[in-house]
């Protein structure tokens, strides 16, 4: 290794390792402002436990959702040149930039009790003020691109003369899909859905617009930061941090051996 | 100068500020709103570097700032307060909310508890509105002489049961520690009044308790409250004491909490650590202007007149001027 390449690699760590600090620095500051005693008693606190659950069961209905809708969705848009793909991209990235208590005050208005569609629901019993429905659109919403985008991607990598050898020995497209592409595009559609889950898992904004209760462990953390101040929510967020890195690093390791041995 | 100010406020306040700024251009005031609780503890829990202090009850600022000592000077985080301003308390609804052609100021309670009827509360462990909401139900049961009034609106609707006590003329209630409502609850509790408002708008919450300067400038329909339940008439403070909603517990040590059933006072002070006091005291100086006061008018929310200041002594000498000493019994 030669002076300047000596010198380049060093600026660049030095740049990138700040960044890391960023992210490790706060993470580690709930760790060491948070007693013992109190992180314990937040294991036994059954809200927390509950709004643990309900928002991780929540983010998983809003993935699965997503798997049916988004990977069909994620395979044409990287198989098919067509007119308004490029509109539809942008319609899938829209949530991304859209502020999340605006996404909340929009889907209020589609599945709000009055809206669009939760004006035909709420005769059937179906809610999602005040609901776990209302949480699962929320997530959803804010997080679908994640899965669609990581799919389309990974369907992009499968070579597209594979399926054209699978039709010319006279597979169907939809055997072509599932025998061919899918078995060699699955990691990377799980590894948009791991990461769908997990942002759906720190969504407050839109969520706490629909749903304030039940309260999703997000919006506990606020509501005991706002109403009982810093001590009181430090033991919640430190565990949500930990169960969170915990469940991704084991999911991730899961599902993307290939991506980890790199 | 950073003002933190009482959700109600938002409106009023928001004229005011623009008012302010255009005739002290080099003052650039930043405001943020929340419940009346928050807004204090803003100051007295997370030490934020507050100029202005503005909450929809007066009572809050003795106790819960006069009572607290600045950690960093010794002194406690306010030493004074200026009832400025009162408001009377009423349920906001649409034309689409159900039962809207029925409701009325005698028959409110009965609609109100109807399980296919979302009501918006704000919780009362933040909010001023809230708790006041509650004192209403339980001045109710005296004012109609019905005794269920308030059994009817709130048993079972919360996983965690507010407590309901009478003793001696003095009706108590107590809020549990943990409010979340119960599943099939046709209770909404959101942290801020705004947000009730929000919901009645998109149709989710078909009644909501709101002050009437919010449902004016809202241009919402109104339920007039009678003058013994809305908190806003002086001849009824008696009547009002008769109801008090304790925080049925002990989690902090700076906030005593309990509420005592009075007139409805919005209460604005400076903080002891503002990092801009002499700016603060020109923005409350402003308020109670000629020009400060005929923006609150118009805003639906009048100043007292005149306007009285709690601990008087404590005052900066120019809001003395603008101020009498409350009376102290």
């Amino acid at each position: 290794m030669n002076h300047k390449n000596w010198f380049f690699n060093a600026l660049f760590s030095l740049a990138g390792g700040l960044l890391v600090i960023f992210v490790i620095l706060p993470l580690f500051s709930t760790l060491l402002a948070t007693t013992p005693a109190a992180f314990l008693m937040s294991f036994s606190d059954p809200e927390v436990l509950h709004s643990i659950g309900l928002t991780f069961g929540a983010a998983a209905i809003a993935t699965s959702l997503a798997l049916v809708t988004g990977v069909p969705l994620a395979y044409l848009l990287a198989r098919h040149r067509f007119r308004g793909k490029r509109l539809l991209e942008a319609i899938i990235n829209l949530p991304v930039v859209i502020p999340h208590t605006a996404a909340g005050v929009a889907l209020l208005l589609v599945f709000g009790r009055r809206g669009l569609i939760g004006q035909w629901l709420s005769p059937l019993g179906i809610a999602f003020t005040d609901n776990i429905g209302g949480i699962v659109v929320a997530m959803l919403f804010v997080s679908l691109p994640f899965l669609v985008n990581l799919s389309r991607e990974a369907f992009a990598m499968v070579d597209e003369e594979l399926e054209r050898v699978a039709f010319t020995d006279g597979a169907s497209q939809s055997q072509a899909f599932w025998h061919i592409t899918l078995p060699l595009a699955w990691r990377g559609v799980l590894g948009g859905a791991v990461m769908m889950w997990a942002r759906g898992i720190s969504e407050f904004g839109a969520v706490v617009i629909l749903a304030y209760n039940p309260k999703i462990a997000p919006v506990l953390v606020f509501e005991r930061f706002e109403g009982f101040g810093l001590n009181a929510a430090e033991p919640i967020a430190l565990l949500l941090i930990l169960v969170a890195l915990v469940v991704f690093i084991l999911l991730r390791l899961a599902l993307m051996p290939e991506k980890a041995q790199d | 100068m950073i003002v933190f100010a009482a959700g109600s406020l938002i409106i009023p306040f928001g004229d005011l500020q623009k008012a302010f700024e255009s005739k002290y251009p080099n003052i650039d005031v930043r405001a943020q709103y929340h419940g009346s609780i928050q807004v204090i503890r803003q100051v007295t829990d997370l030490h934020l570097p507050i100029d202005v202090i503005a909450t929809a009850d007066a009572s809050l600022v003795p106790s819960l700032m006069y009572a607290v000592n600045d950690p960093d000077t010794g002194k406690p985080y306010a030493s004074w307060d200026i009832r400025f301003a009162t408001n009377h308390l009423a349920i906001a609804y649409r034309p689409e909310s159900k039962y809207a052609s029925q409701i009325n100021a005698d028959n409110w309670y009965t609609i109100l508890s109807r399980p296919d009827v979302k009501v918006g509360i704000t919780d009362p462990r933040f909010d001023a509105a809230g708790y006041r909401a509650l004192m209403v139900f339980a001045l109710a049961q005296q004012y109609y002489h019905q005794p269920t009034i308030f059994s009817n609106m709130f048993k079972g609707k919360f996983s965690f049961p507010l407590g309901y006590f009478y003793e001696d003329g003095l009706t108590t209630i107590t809020v549990p520690e943990i409010v979340e409502t119960a599943p099939g609850s046709n209770i909404i509790v959101r942290g801020a009044s705004m947000e009730e408002i929000a919901l009645l708008q998109s149709g989710d919450v078909d009644y909501t308790f709101e002050y009437e300067s919010v449902i004016l400038q809202q241009g919402l329909q109104m339920v007039h409250l009678p003058d013994a339940l809305n908190l806003g008439e002086a001849t009824y403070d008696q009547t009002y004491h008769q109801v008090e909603v304790d925080l049925n517990y002990q989690r902090f040590a700076t906030v005593k909490p309990q509420f005592v059933g009075e007139r409805i006072a919005y209460g604005i002070t400076i903080p002891s650590n503002a990092p801009h006091p002499d700016a603060a005291a020109e923005f409350i100086s402003f308020l109670l202007s000629p020009q400060g006061r005929a923006i609150m008018q118009a805003n639906h929310q009048p100043l007292f007149n005149p306007v009285t200041a709690d601990q008087y002594s404590n005052l900066p000498a120019t809001l003395q001027t603008l101020c009498k000493p409350a009376y102290t019994p």
